[in-house]
């Protein structure tokens, strides 16, 4: 209980005002302010990390294997590592579940293909610092940035090895690799990986990136994937406050499911474009600690 | 991407180095921290600068300035440095330790490390130049200094970069001693046979020449110019002489092994007919056969290569004909048999059917393979994944070079080399007509797809050919042995009281090692030995004890008390691997001192000795076994024969007579249990030459006779060899030093049995165990010639696989097996001044006994495994060595006795016999040609005969196993210039 009953009686009423009335002032649609920082692991052909102003932080590193296409069931694998809670807990399996589902069904793994035989898998690691609310959108945020600044190295072998196996190799300079993107372009189309919303309902009003102390007397929650600039399924509403019992937990109403994806529709482009402007501000120099 | 992060503290500054590492078909990105440093000095003694940044380094030595103040001139007048590029050292590195020329040399790190890279034995004598000082070597660590370092820019290659950070080095190095700091202008010179990088150089205003511009500018260039290696473009035959199939790219080559359609092996020419090899592959029982020069594809006999299956319409049966490399200037092409389509055939075959190919040749390798399929898969080298280039010792071929050119420029000759499975090598010389005649050393480097022959160049001359200097050294080059003396620093792990050396005194002693040691001086130690024998290895003695039982004692020489592990020596020893015994030289493995004074148990003194003493019961089993690190004291050193006459002489009823009758006694039970086991007792035609007391002519062949003394020190040898064994097995189960011998697959004796089926009916060898063989071998006597069965002993042992050493990890238990002896493990503990393995041995047996901790070069598997792969191929060598001496002094004795000889023939073709002559141990190849009429023979390759008109006009008829009578004589060959029993048949 991180809020007297007092306090939460006074939360949950300004929420409910039309227009609602979020303690930081925020309009229903905008997220928290953060702070993003990519391509500062050397190791990793990708990284990112996000800070919220409450401290929350999350860092992803993207890593690339060359595998056997045949020989592999998915050509993603996530991992997520949560500060305090086990690995086996519900609570990170459940984190973990859902990017990875996420991914392995959104992603166009086509484009990790190098040869007829071989094909790069990525491996995403995510540790979660730090954090108040629920880590999920923390968490698919910070793997966009680092999928979308995950360069692979350069074949030079030939692609085309049906007939007569060729071991795939790479040249040795990095400054080869390309952003995953790139390959993308070759095929006219824009790459953007797929990003999770989180949305608190309460009254019957939707708000956006809910903080620790609106989890708390939330009616509802739903996490709303966006991909391509629409939203897609999986939409999946659960209780945000998950160390806490929520007394105002209630059933959802089925408006209110219909409301989100309008409202994702209509907001979600403009976090991806802000992620986008991120990574290109992001100037070159590495040091971050 | 280089990114200059942070300076730690001042004078430090780290950069850090990514890359795409990309092995196996991975992509790993790896990223690297870099430390740069300010404090590397420029090695110049006419640096002023330098001295003041110098810091001592972890041993507190301060490094040692080098380069000469007043550096050699050029013809031009210029004194100069010289900074080297990687083309120049690869291909001149012979050039570079000449001692006319090369002083003053710099070379930078990034170009070592490219050699190291490429070639790791001339990394190595690279390492050694700068190491012996002579030639003011000194190499500059441009990439860990601040000032020489550079960034890789964006899409420059990693070749181009290291290109710049070698000029940005010459610049430097300029700057750095001309601009207020040296007494004299002193020029740096970069030599690069890059044109490219050369012209980038000369507009950094770098004096860059080309290796020849660089020799032209030197006073001495007239001796020096043909030695300059050959590169390609030198040769004027420029147009397309042949093509060549390219070799597969990597990634092809290692997708190809990993999948199974691609194979690799060393190739090995057949000495019978150089256009066929075969590479012999763990995934088919018999070896692939690799037939014409296009299939060859410019591999070298015993180059490590990349094979791929030809489709089956091509499989051949292995040829039975012989062909020999021509004389130049007669048909150049000889003998090349289907030169036709090899790339356009059936366009792609894809690895789909490379598999069922595949397939189809293991079905025709295994061994059920009926009679009517002779045909074995044939394949093509795709690849050559190491070459084993080295020195080639050969002479110019007399027709390469015309009489009437009498011009002092350079000309190309071919080199036809000694090795006559090997290709003749193009060199380009000034001098051919003086080296006509002359056993030559060149160096092969290269052999592109367009050109017929290898192009190589002229190293240094041996002397006149016939020369025992020049055929010696010769045959010393020609098996890798190391012949030099040994060097400074080896020679300095000796003792330095020198051949004063004395055993120190026991009693009292306050070495703790010395006290471990027993005092068995007054047992009654003796050593037999062939006659005049100074590396005396080992001694024995014998006694009776109280309880009947007998005491019985091997002694072998402590070497290993004077060669410590990691010692210069040491290594040394371990890179020489054996002795090498030539009829009129030794190449020593350890220097003189320790090999024939220090070590050698020398009747008479006192000596340090490694000893195993056994208690024996009346029939030779073991009661008990003791190992110790000893004192003896031999009463006296026997040769073979007098010791035979001194256990042979009744009245010599001495202590020390009676003592070697127990040995021998003991000895004969012993042997008599090995052959019961099925110990193999296998014929190799042994001679030995007697040299002339005075000239040290050759003038006389014996067979080597076998004494009965000679089985007593074999036996004890052998029976303390397997003690040892089990011991260091038992110690260390993984690296034990073992030595195997493993059975020989029956393919082997395929061919051998078909001709005792056609030849000898009732007769055949068998292959069950090592004792059906040695029995069976017993029965196969042939009643009207006795030495049938020693024939057939001789050519069973060339069936043999040949043992091995190898580290006890390496195999399971029952593959240690040694077949030849009969015993389940086995080692080489008693000959440790001529062998690199008994020492090893000796280590580990006194580490097994607790008497010093054994080094961890000997616990290590790695290093182990290549200590092993070491010894294995110097040990090969030596023996082939040997072989080839006793071969050239045979052919100078039977020079001046021309003589009819009894002789068998072991092998027939289609135009030609192989002939042995037991008495000189030679055999010869006799050709159609000298048999008779070529276009009457006939050759039934099911009963082995080959059936011609002779020269009389007679219809003949000889097989395999044929008693024959042939007139032997020597004689020169002129194209190789090497001396061959020439047999003609009676």
């Amino acid at each position: 209980m991180i809020l007297s009953p007092a306090e939460r009686s006074y939360l949950y009423d300004s929420l409910i005002q039309k227009p609602t009335i979020r303690p930081d002032s925020r309009a229903e649609h905008q997220m928290r302010p953060l702070e993003a920082k990519t391509s500062f692991l050397p190791g990793s052909n990708g990284s990112a990390r996000i800070r919220l102003m409450d401290g929350s932080e999350c860092i992803v590193s993207v890593k690339a294997k060359v595998v056997v296409a045949a020989k592999e069931a998915n050509l993603i694998e996530c991992d997520v590592d949560v500060v305090g809670f086990r690995d086996n807990s519900n609570f990170v399996s459940n984190l973990k579940f859902n990017l990875t589902n996420l991914l392995q069904q959104n992603f166009p793994s086509d484009y990790l293909r190098l040869t007829s035989k071989y094909s790069f898998k990525l491996f995403i690691d995510c540790i979660v610092i730090s954090h108040s609310s629920y880590p999920l959108t923390l968490i698919s945020l910070t793997s966009y940035l680092a999928l979308k600044t995950t360069k692979l190295p350069l074949l030079v072998s030939e692609t085309n090895d049906e007939e007569i196996a060729e071991l795939p190799t790479f040249s040795d300079d990095w400054d080869n690799a390309k952003p995953i993107a790139d390959y993308f372009k070759g095929k006219g189309k824009e790459f953007q990986p797929p990003i999770f919303i989180t949305l608190g309902y309460v009254g019957s009003n939707l708000i956006f990136d809910p903080s620790v102390e609106e989890e708390q007397v939330l009616e509802n929650g739903l996490i709303v994937t966006f991909y391509n600039n629409k939203v897609i399924t999986p939409i999946a509403n659960m209780n945000l406050a998950v160390n806490s019992n929520n007394s105002n937990f209630k059933g959802l109403n089925q408006t209110a499911i219909i409301k989100s994806i309008q409202m994702g529709n209509k907001f979600g482009g403009a976090i991806i474009r802000a992620l986008d402007a991120l990574i290109e501000q992001d100037d070159d120099n590495d040091a971050i600690f | 991407m280089i990114g200059q992060r942070k300076r730690l503290s001042s004078g430090l500054t780290v950069t850090s180095k990514v890359f795409v590492r990309s092995r196996n078909g991975g992509a790993l990105k790896v990223v690297r921290e870099h430390y740069l440093r300010n404090d590397i000095p420029c090695y110049s003694k006419a640096c002023t600068k330098c001295q003041h940044i110098l810091k001592a380094d972890a041993q507190g030595n301060l490094p040692n300035f080098i380069l000469s103040e007043s550096p050699a001139k050029t013809k031009s007048g210029k004194r100069h440095y010289i900074v080297l590029d990687t083309n120049i050292i690869l291909h001149a590195i012979d050039l570079l330790e000449n001692n006319e020329c090369f002083f003053d040399v710099i070379i930078p790190q990034t170009v070592l490390d490219e050699v190291k890279n490429r070639s790791y034995p001339i990394y190595q004598r690279v390492r050694g130049l700068v190491k012996s000082e002579d030639k003011r070597f000194v190499v500059f660590h441009n990439e860990y200094n601040e000032e020489t370092y550079v960034n890789r820019e964006k899409n420059e290659s990693i070749n181009d970069r290291n290109d710049r950070a070698i000029r940005k080095l010459v610049t430097w190095y300029d700057n750095h001693l001309n601009n207020e700091n040296a007494a004299q202008k002193i020029n740096i010179v970069f030599i690069c046979n890059d044109a490219d990088n050369r012209r980038k150089a000369i507009s950094e205003k770098i004096d860059a020449r080309s290796l020849t511009e660089y020799i032209e500018d030197l006073k001495n260039a007239d001796d020096l110019r043909d030695l300059i290696p050959n590169e390609t473009t030198n040769f004027a035959t420029g147009e397309n002489e042949t093509s060549f199939p390219e070799y597969y790219n990597d990634s092809r080559i290692m997708a190809g092994v990993k999948n199974g359609t691609l194979y690799q092996g060393i190739l090995n020419i057949s000495p019978y007919n150089f256009l066929q090899g075969t590479v012999q592959t763990p995934a088919f029982k018999k070896p692939l056969l690799i037939i014409g020069t296009k299939h060859l594809n410019r591999a070298f006999n015993s180059d490590s290569v990349i094979v791929e299956l030809l489709p089956k319409d091509k499989w051949k049966e292995p040829s039975s004909t012989i062909v020999e490399e021509n004389a130049i200037g007669a048909n150049d092409n000889a003998g090349d048999e289907d030169d036709d389509d090899i790339s356009g055939s059936s366009g792609v075959i894809s690895d789909k059917e490379r598999v069922l190919l595949a397939q189809e040749a293991v079905k025709a390798t295994s061994v059920a393979a009926d009679d009517e399929s002779r045909l074995q898969p044939t394949a093509k080298v795709v690849g050559i994944s190491r070459r084993s280039w080295r020195y080639y010792v050969g002479q110019i071929a007399p027709t390469s070079v015309s009489a009437e050119d009498s011009g002092n420029a350079s000309k190309n000759c071919f080199v036809i080399l000694m090795d006559k499975v090997l290709p003749k090598i193009r060199i380009r010389t000034r001098k051919a007509k003086e080296l006509l005649g002359q056993r030559i050393v060149v160096v092969v480097d290269s052999w592109s797809s367009n050109s017929r022959y290898p192009n190589g160049h002229y190293v240094r001359s041996l002397g006149e050919i016939e020369s025992a200097e020049a055929e010696t050294e010769a045959l010393l080059l020609e098996h890798d042995v190391e012949y030099r003396p040994f060097s400074k620093n080896v020679l300095d792990c000796l003792p330095e009281e020198g051949a004063n050396w004395t055993v120190p005194d026991i009693a009292g002693t306050s070495d703790p090692q010395l006290a471990k040691r027993k005092d068995l001086r007054d047992k009654l130690v003796c050593s037999i030995d062939p006659p005049n024998c100074v590396d005396i290895d080992d001694a024995l003695h014998a006694k009776p004890l109280p309880n009947g039982n007998y005491e019985v004692g091997v002694h072998i020489a402590d070497v290993t008390h004077f060669v410590k592990a990691g010692t210069a020596l040491d290594q040394e020893g371990a890179a020489r691997g054996t002795s090498v015994y030539l009829v009129d030289k030794r190449i020593d493995m350890l220097p003189m001192l320790l090999g024939t004074n220090l070590c050698s148990l020398k009747p008479y003194v006192d000596r340090f000795a490694f000893s195993v003493i056994w208690e024996l019961d009346e029939d030779a089993n073991i009661v008990n076994v003791n190992y110790m690190k000893s004192i003896i004291k031999s009463r006296e050193a026997f040769s073979y024969e007098r010791a035979q006459l001194r256990i042979d002489d009744p009245s010599q009823q001495d202590d020390l007579t009676k003592s070697m009758r127990i040995l021998l006694k003991l000895s004969k039970k012993l042997k008599q249990k090995r052959l019961d086991a099925g110990a193999l007792n296998l014929a190799s035609p042994e001679v030995k030459v007697h040299m002339d007391s005075e000239t040290s002519d050759p003038n006389e062949v014996e067979i080597k006779k076998l004494l009965e003394t000679n089985s007593l020190v074999e036996e004890f040898m052998l029976f303390a060899n397997i003690s040892v064994a089990r011991k260091i097995y038992d110690a260390y189960p993984q690296t034990a030093m073992l030595r195997r011998h493993a059975a020989p697959p029956s393919t082997n004796f395929e061919n051998l049995n078909k001709m005792l089926s056609a030849r000898k009916p009732g007769m055949a060898v068998s292959l069950e165990s090592s004792r059906a063989l040695a029995d069976s071998l017993d029965r196969c006597v042939d009643a009207n010639d006795p030495y049938f069965n020693t024939l057939l002993r001789i050519m069973s042992t060339r069936c043999m696989m040949a043992a091995e050493y190898f580290p006890s990890g390496s195999y399971g238990y029952p593959e240690f097996r040694h077949y030849g002896l009969a015993v389940d493990i086995y080692t080489h503990f008693t000959s440790p001044i001529r062998r690199y393995c008994d020492v090893v041995a000796h280590r580990q047996l006194a580490g097994a006994i607790g008497y010093e901790n054994l080094d961890l070069s000997h616990r290590d598997k790695n290093k182990m495994d290549m200590i092993v792969r070491n010894i294995n191929k110097r040990h090969r060598n030596a023996q082939f060595a040997g072989r080839a001496s006793i071969e050239y002094y045979v052919g100078q004795v039977m020079r001046n006795n021309e003589s009819e000889h009894e002789g068998y023939v072991i092998q027939c073709f289609n135009n030609g016999i192989v002939v042995l002559v037991p008495k000189f141990g030679v055999e010869g190849l006799i050709k159609l040609e000298m048999l008779g009429d070529v276009n009457s023979a006939e050759y039934n390759e099911d009963t082995y005969e080959l059936t011609f008109v002779d020269l009389n006009k007679k219809k003949r008829t000889v097989a395999v196993f044929d008693k024959v009578k042939v007139d032997v004589k020597s004689v020169k060959d002129e194209v190789s210039g090497k001396r061959k029993a020439q047999l003609i048949l009676k």
